[in-house]
């Protein structure tokens, strides 16, 4: 029942009816007058070829709508259906009284159909062709209008059969636009359906990424117990706080989030002296100088790491490490911060074990040592006494290795130092070129010793360094005394000052001959205790800590140390220091 | 106050025993007289409060009152305060003597020292309290 409806539907569809609906009234027409002709005396047949033509006509043009209902032509190729039955109907009229015949109204059956398509040509088709069906018994039986009336009408039939195609053809292309428009917002009220669909499929599927993103980063937050992550809004208000914030300051997330102000965690003294440091300008409008002071890079779009004391809920401190970012939204708009705190009560307490023994070895070892080298020196030098050559020579061993001793605790006591974030420089002008040649001269007797060539170049330079003296001299000399080790006898070191080219930084480069370092160690150089390959295989005496205190203080001095080596050839080098004119 | 004939007196105080002979003796070649040995810093202050010596030698590090302490103790004694301090450090030297300039000291010396030169500055030290009277 249903699909007959269908059916029926498809058939009378109003936007492309089939040709063979179009054709029905005109055929009913038809068949009607055939009927009444054939049963009504008062009609009868004045040409039968005429009228047995009429209903071939007929049938043939109901054939060619069927076809091209089952076989869809052009609109055009359409039209040989009316134009058919527009033949059918003259035949009809001719074989039924010509002129006078009764049949004559039927032709505006057809005429509607050809009217009624697309362009004003039709109009004309549809006029031409009335005017063929109108003057067709006059045509065909070779007879003219014999009254006045007859010619009027052969003349005015077809005019307002014109007339009447232009209306209809007029009505038919506002129907048209009507429809297309119709159509046309149809099509957008669908497009419209589809998107909306398709938009809230998309929303659907966002709001289970979002489900999934946030049980991500819920997961990722409680995971996280070792640290404490804490979210704020703009004004310091808790507004995240995570498993590890809750077992590190004793609060349930519960009796924080939305009641608790970061800055209650907070030593308010050092919120203040945090303030003071960060010197908000005289006017400047601080709100809440302790919650910017926290925040005050964070801010500015920089994350920053600071150290502060929280208290925990049970009132007791302990020191954090707390790096803070902004909390941006999807416009780039700030929405708060995140605190990421770290328990520091251990490294603190391992960095005062640390300085604790860089205090004690070097006390308890100098102390010692003084004695030592005090005491063997009062016995070379007593007067009352004199010590025979032999004991002499014994001394200066003990007194030379004392050194060496004492040496070495320095050096372990600088990289301790140096290690546990620096040590104390005591800066003055420094001039560069006295530091090279005072370098080479306390070298020379130990490069004489090894039978070392030793040579110092730019040492006239008036270029002044600012730096400790002292530390320069160590660094200096450090390297110096390293190339006359390493350097076999009949070599030679080279002392370079080379003054920089423009603002650049003045360059010392201490190069040697010697038995050079493989390519493949050159990068673990300047690691603690660290000796070359080389080194341990031609004996050359060193614990590996002169270099990684070499590179300290020419870092401390804003500076570089490079090195390039080729093994067999040579070493050079390059220490790197800003300096300015004398 | 004190005659010319008069040996300069020193104060020489070290937690060490075997510095202390050292410094003793460095003293003695300088020609002075040691009033008083002590072994921490609080015996330092009570020799010096009682002997009005011509010269203090102080360790830094000692247990107790630091020679630091008893150096600023004596330059805040508008009596004492005109006696010359010289402080001895084992400590890694920079820090310690400015320390040291801070609390007052009249002269540093880092150890290991040469007992030589240490006799040197006592004589030096010594002489110029001596023009200074």
């Amino acid at each position: 029942m249903k699909s007959l409806f269908a059916k029926i539907g498809a058939l009378i569809s109003v936007n492309q009816p089939s040709p063979l609906l179009k054709h029905v009234p005109t055929v009913i027409a038809l068949v009607v007058a055939v009927l009444v002709t054939l049963f009504e005396q008062n009609v009868p047949v004045t040409q039968p070829v005429a009228f047995v033509g009429s209903i071939l006509v007929g049938t043939f043009s109901v054939v060619l709508a069927y076809a091209f209902g089952r076989r869809p032509v052009s609109r055009e190729w359409a039209t040989a259906v009316p134009l058919a039955a527009l033949l059918a109907i003259a035949l009809l009229r001719v074989g039924t009284g010509g002129a006078s015949s009764l049949f004559s109204s039927l032709i505006i059956l057809p005429v509607i159909w050809i009217a009624a398509e697309e362009g004003r040509r039709w109009i004309a088709v549809a006029g031409l062709g009335t005017a063929v069906a109108v003057m067709m018994p006059f045509m065909m039986l070779g007879e003219v209008p014999d009254s006045q009336t007859e010619w009027v009408r052969g003349i005015i039939a077809p005019f307002v059969f014109t007339v009447v195609a232009a209306v209809i053809n007029e009505m038919s292309r506002q129907n048209r636009v009507q429809f297309a428009s119709i159509h046309a917002l149809a099509e957008e009220r669908e497009r419209s359906l589809t998107d909306a669909h398709e938009q809230s499929d998309r929303l659907h599927l966002s709001g289970l990424e979002l489900r999934k993103a946030n049980e991500l980063s819920g997961s990722v937050l409680d995971a996280v117990t070792v640290q404490a992550i804490i979210g704020t809004d703009l004004r310091g208000m808790i507004t995240v706080w995570n498993p590890g914030a809750a077992a590190m300051l004793g609060r349930s997330a519960d009796d924080t989030i939305g009641r608790t102000s970061i800055l209650d965690l907070h030593r308010e003294d050092e919120l203040e002296s945090r303030s003071r440091e960060l010197n908000y300008p005289p006017g400047a409008t601080v709100l809440n100088p302790g919650f910017s002071a926290l925040v005050e890079s964070a801010r500015l779009g920089i994350g920053e790491i600071h150290d502060w004391t929280y208290r925990r809920s049970d009132g007791s401190e302990f020191p954090v490490e707390v790096a803070v970012t902004p909390r941006i939204d999807t416009t780039g708009a700030s929405t708060g911060y995140i605190f990421v705190a770290t328990d520091i009560t251990d490294s603190v307490e391992v960095s005062r074990l640390k300085d604790e023994f860089v205090g004690l070895v070097s006390h308890e070892l100098r102390t010692p040592l003084s004695s030592i080298l005090g005491y063997l020196e009062l016995m070379k030098d007593e007067d009352g006494a004199p010590l025979s050559a032999t004991q002499q020579l014994y001394l200066g061993v003990a007194e030379r290795n004392a050194h060496r001793l004492l040496g070495l605790v320095g050096d372990l006591l600088f990289t301790a130092q140096a290690g546990s974030g620096g040590f104390p420089l005591t800066v003055g002008d420094v001039a560069a070129g006295e530091l090279v040649t005072s370098a080479v001269d306390s070298a020379r007797p130990m490069a004489e010793a090894a039978g070392v060539r030793l040579t110092a170049q730019g040492a006239s330079s008036p270029l002044v360094i600012s730096g400790d003296r002292g530390r320069l001299g160590q660094a200096v000399d450090n390297l110096v005394s390293n190339a006359i080790k390493f350097t076999p006898r009949g070599g030679t070191v080279r002392v370079g000052l080379v003054e920089p080219s423009g603002r650049g930084p003045l360059e010392i480069t201490i190069s040697d001959t010697g038995i050079g370092i493989p390519a493949a160690e050159l990068d673990q150089l300047f690691t603690r205790f660290f000796r070359a390959t080389t080194a341990t295989a031609n004996a050359v005496p060193g614990v590996g800590l002169g270099l990684v205190i070499t590179k300290a203080i020419v870092q401390a001095h804003g500076g570089e140390l490079d090195v390039a080596s080729v093994e067999g050839d040579g070493t050079v080098f390059t220490m790197r220091l800003p300096s300015t004119p004398a | 106050m004190t005659s010319p004939t008069r040996l300069p007196r020193v104060v020489i105080a070290d937690d060490d025993a075997d510095m202390r002979m050292l410094v003793g003796i460095a003293v003695r070649k300088a020609g002075c007289e040691l009033a008083a040995v002590a072994s921490d810093g609080e015996e330092a202050w009570r020799a010096i409060t009682e002997q009005h010596p011509d010269l203090i030698v102080l360790d830094v590090s000692m247990p107790g009152m630091s020679g630091l302490e008893v150096c600023r103790l004596v330059k805040n004694d508008p009596t004492l305060s005109d006696i010359p301090v010289l402080l001895l450090s084992a400590g890694v030297s920079g820090p310690s003597r400015d320390a040291g300039v801070a609390a007052g000291a009249d002269d540093f010396m880092p150890k290991p020292f040469s007992p030589r030169l240490l006799a040197e500055k006592i004589i030096t030290l010594s002489a110029g309290r001596n023009r200074a009277e």
